[in-house]
């Protein structure tokens, strides 16, 4: 026999103070004006101008997705979170897949060519979404974080990201050489 | 890659193809105010954009061959303009209808152009003029020279200040030790002189005493025995001159070693108390504490080095080379057919065994790291029972730095023997073709040799052949020193991006006038948390500042201790801008209560004076009872004299938050900032403290900050910030009757207290 939960459980107490939750029974999605995505809630308003924004985008890319709009004095507000995106109808996970595709711009590194260290900079020459491409990042620690079990996030000099999901998946040269500089 | 400078904000280089198209929506040159490449689509493509902007319009251009178009957007309709930071991107965006609209998108490296094009947007909008200056302003994150990004804490471009190498530096700091040091180099030349002799001398005990060829005039017996002990003498003399010339050289170098590195490590704590917040916002304090104690000692090292290891051996390796090719260069030459399995294998330990170094290193401070949260938060883990777990924890770093002590170790290891072989190969050689020149064969080596000559080049190569080994393993040695030399070197470049003025404001007194004008900063400059704050303080009022957390209460704090430079805008103490004092000046008027009071290992009364630690008996006293503290001290056993452990460990929350009251209030200053000073005490302390801070903020200018807001009640003004903007101001009774967010938090702790009791 399933044992029922208490409804004075934690997570019934959580669930009544926690995150609101947008599922396909109670939330519409559609595109509007200027081409924004638009969110209308059963009981609530229509939000207009949304944008999607991941909550675990390494451990849960597909799930979890935090829906927002910025409000009056510009605040930014939560409308909810959806828990599980394929519960969607196909046109909705569309146009949230397409709002959160404007929301990340990182560049996944497949090959690493060449790195070089002068002045305190790392200069990378890789292949990162499928083409050749090179950046300059400062040797320090806060540049290069975990990503994931065994991923890096590289943090060139501008903050922009540049990932390698898998150092281990590296070839033993390339992983050579990525670790003798990023040794953390 | 050469990174491109900043010169995107350009009219004269629209491609022929954007202008083309531009003129179709009626841009044309004479009413284009600017423009700016962007390097994204708005899907996040990688292809160059153009952003063109009329006094009217906006349109968006691209340079593909479909040219994507996104407007023209008409300037009239907009109400706002904004730089959206998404993830690894941004966005130009324009509020029409209420709604903010995708413009443009482009990548964190145009976040410094695009955040001036949108200022100038913002004015275009707002019906201000525009500002030409700030578009054609010189790059602040490259360097307009050669393009390299410039390091975030300030300071100039690396490649164009272009620092000397390690070594350099190194010696630059024996200067002051030259005299010593050419001394000690002398001595060296000499004991590689005494090293030289014995070798002949054996040469000729062989061939004149003890086998001599068989062609040479024979010596009387006596004649023998004395050439004998004048030889043997001559060997004394060489072995006890080299004894005491090491026991010199040891001693001086030790002496001059341990000052160098005792200087150093006074250099390095000097740079480190003079750095700015922000670098310890980047640094880890266990990896900063090991360059201190540990990487400093590889300087020691280097003094070492250089007098008893890499320049004795260099120059033992060119006097016996000298001697190996005065007495049969063609043999000589065979000895040194092994060297270019020398230089291979000291290239092969530079590329591949050099980086190991900086994984143990980083090991190490991993695991220092882990050990200092795990013994400073004991409690915490005892509470939520996660002993099993720190263990595990613990058991991984200690793993990782067995791992990657272990790929050195036995890289080393492998490295060393192989290179020890290669050199044994010479000596074999030299046996071979040597042996065979004594019994008078193998001419083309020249002329036969006697049997002593051969033993003194055996002599030799047995000394030439430690002294090379030894300067192959220099790299051994240098590796380690260098990665060192880097972090300490790291930290002593490190630039304090607070300076102070080249021709301060000096201000004899302070009445304590604060104002904050029309002040933006953000720790990330492209995200401020302050968002043009403006008021006025005047001198001896209390102000209370509430808020929401990270509504910016503490960056006030920050900012009027001079901890950061505001972006834009200014803070000013009694009219003077912050900038034109000195930092020193500056501090002496604040005194600073933190929420979490800092008691250093010392007792009472020199943590008390720690501000002023020239402060008479009767001045602390004076101070400790202002601060309410007096009583409880005077009930220990030590008084004043207690020493007090690891961060004031033996006292309560309380007591240690009233002694940092009396640490402040010792330096009489004129701003007394308190910074949740009470919220992390119980009732009873709280009550204490605000009775002390009740006698202590008279007459001065009182800032306090807390999410208490009873304690604010008497405040003659208090500040409610939200979202990094001042949103209410005013007295207690005054924000009440607004109804505002004030009222609202108040309300709220109203309700807190309710449930609570």
């Amino acid at each position: 026999m399933n044992e029922q939960p208490s409804p004075f459980s934690l997570e019934n107490t959580l669930a009544s103070v926690g995150v609101r939750r947008l599922t396909p029974e109670n939330t519409t999605i559609f595109e509007g004006t200027f081409s924004l995505l638009h969110c209308a809630v059963r009981g609530d308003n229509l939000y207009r101008g949304v944008f999607a924004v991941l909550l675990f985008p390494v451990t849960y890319p597909n799930r979890f997705i935090s829906l927002r709009y910025t409000g009056e004095k510009d605040k930014e507000h939560e409308i909810g979170i959806i828990e599980d995106l394929a519960t969607f109808p196909e046109e909705a996970q569309h146009l949230i897949r397409r709002n959160l595709a404007r929301h990340y711009k990182e560049y996944l590194i497949t090959r690493i060519h060449r790195i070089r260290q002068e002045y305190g900079l790392l200069f990378f020459e890789v292949e990162a979404d499928g083409h050749p491409a090179s950046f300059v990042m400062p040797w320090r620690y806060d540049r290069a974080e975990e990503y994931g079990q065994s991923g890096k996030v590289l943090l060139d000099a501008f903050d922009n990201r540049y990932i390698i999901r898998d150092v281990n998946a590296l070839s033993a040269t390339e992983r050579r050489m990525f670790t003798s500089f990023i040794y953390w | 890659m050469k990174p491109t400078p900043l010169n995107v904000i350009t009219i004269g280089r629209i491609p022929a193809t954007v202008r083309e198209r531009a003129q179709a929506f009626g841009f044309d040159d004479d009413c284009l105010q600017f423009a700016i490449a962007s390097d994204l689509a708005l899907d996040g493509r990688a292809t160059e954009t153009w952003v063109l902007v009329s006094s009217t319009h906006v349109v968006v251009i691209g340079t593909g061959e479909n040219g994507e178009t996104v407007g023209p957007f008409e300037l009239r309709t907009a109400t706002k303009v904004r730089a959206f930071h998404a993830v690894g991107s941004a966005f130009l965006q324009l509020q029409i209808d209420g709604l903010y609209v995708d413009v443009a998108r482009y990548s964190n490296s145009l976040r410094e152009p695009f955040g001036r094009a949108i200022g100038e947007l913002k004015c275009l909008i707002e019906g201000a003029p525009a500002r030409p200056e700030v578009l054609s302003r010189p790059s602040e994150t490259l360097c307009t020279r050669c393009g390299l990004p410039l390091p975030s804490g300030g300071g100039g471009c690396p490649r164009c200040l272009r620092k000397q190498g390690i070594f350099a530096r190194t010696l630059g700091l024996m200067r002051p030790y030259w005299l010593s040091i050419i001394l000690l180099l002398l001595v060296m030349l000499g004991g590689v002189g005494l090293d030289l002799i014995p070798p002949m001398l054996q040469r000729m005990l062989v061939d004149r005493v003890l086998a001599p060829p068989a062609d040479a005039a024979l010596m009387a017996h006596a004649e023998s025995i004395r050439l004998l002990i004048w030889i043997l003498l001559g060997l004394v003399a060489a072995s006890a001159g080299r004894m005491l010339l090491n026991i010199f050289i040891g001693r001086t170098s030790s002496i001059i070693g341990t000052r160098i590195t005792k200087e150093l490590r006074e250099r390095l704590q000097r740079k480190l108390v003079s750095l700015n917040v922000e670098y310890y916002n980047r640094h880890s304090v266990g990896s900063l504490m090991s360059r201190v104690l540990y990487d400093v000692d590889y300087f020691q090292g280097f003094v070492t080095q250089v007098a008893q290891g890499f320049l004795l051996n260099l120059m033992l390796v060119l006097g016996i080379g000298a001697m190996l090719f005065w007495m049969n260069w063609r043999l000589a030459l065979l000895a040194l057919l092994p060297i270019p399995f020398v230089v291979a294998g000291t290239t092969f330990f530079w590329r591949h065994i050099y980086p190991r170094y900086y994984r143990v290193w980083d090991s190490q401070s991993k695991l220092s790291q882990l050990l200092s949260g795990l013994l400073s938060g004991i409690r915490l883990v005892k509470a939520f029972g996660q002993e099993a777990r720190e263990e595990r924890r613990f058991s991984q770093a200690a793993g990782y730095l067995q791992q990657s002590r272990r790929g050195l170790e036995t890289s080393v290891a492998t490295f060393n023997p192989i290179m020890g072989f290669v050199f044994g190969l010479g000596g074999l050689i030299i046996w071979y073709a040597g042996g065979r020149l004594v019994l008078g064969e193998m001419r083309l080596l020249g002329e036969p040799i006697t049997l002593g000559t051969l033993m003194a080049f055996f002599a030799y190569m047995g000394m030439f052949y430690g002294p090379v080994s030894a300067l192959s393993m220099f790299s051994n040695w240098a590796t380690g020193f260098l990665s060192a030399g880097q972090r300490v070197f790291e930290v002593m470049d490190a630039t304090a991006s607070i300076s102070d003025p080249p021709n301060p404001t000096r201000r004899a007194a302070v009445e304590g006038r604060i104002e904050f004008r029309q002040v933006v900063f953000g720790y990330d400059p492209y995200n401020p948390v302050l968002k043009g704050v403006s008021f006025v303080i005047e001198p001896g009022q209390f102000i209370g500042i509430v808020g929401k957390s990270g509504s910016g209460k503490t960056t006030l704090v920050n900012l009027l201790c001079r901890f950061y430079d505001p972006q834009e805008g200014k803070v000013l103490l009694d009219g003077v801008n912050l900038r034109d004092l000195r930092k020193e000046d500056l501090r002496r008027h604040i005194g600073l209560v933190l929420q979490e009071p800092f008691l250093f290992r010392a007792t009472i009364a020199e943590n008390i004076a720690y501000g002023r630690p020239d402060a008479e008996p009767a001045a602390i006293l004076n101070a400790a009872k202002a601060a309410n503290a007096h009583d409880f001290i005077a009930r220990r056993p030590a008084g004043y004299d207690t020493k007090l452990g690891e961060q004031g460990a033996g006292l309560s929350g309380g007591e240690r938050q009233r002694i940092s009251i009396a640490r402040a209030l010792l330096c009489d200053p004129r701003v007394l900032i308190l910074d949740e000073a009470t919220s992390s005490v119980d009732t009873e302390s709280e009550q204490e403290i605000q009775k002390a801070l009740a006698t202590v903020c008279r007459g001065r200018t009182t800032i306090a900050i807390a999410h208490r807001l009873s304690t604010l009640k008497n405040a003659d003004r208090i500040f409610v910030l939200d979202e990094g903007r001042v949103a209410e101001s005013g007295t207690h009774e005054e924000l009440l009757a607004l109804q505002g967010l004030y009222h609202r938090l108040v309300r709220i702790q109203t309700e807190l207290t309710r449930i609570e009791s």
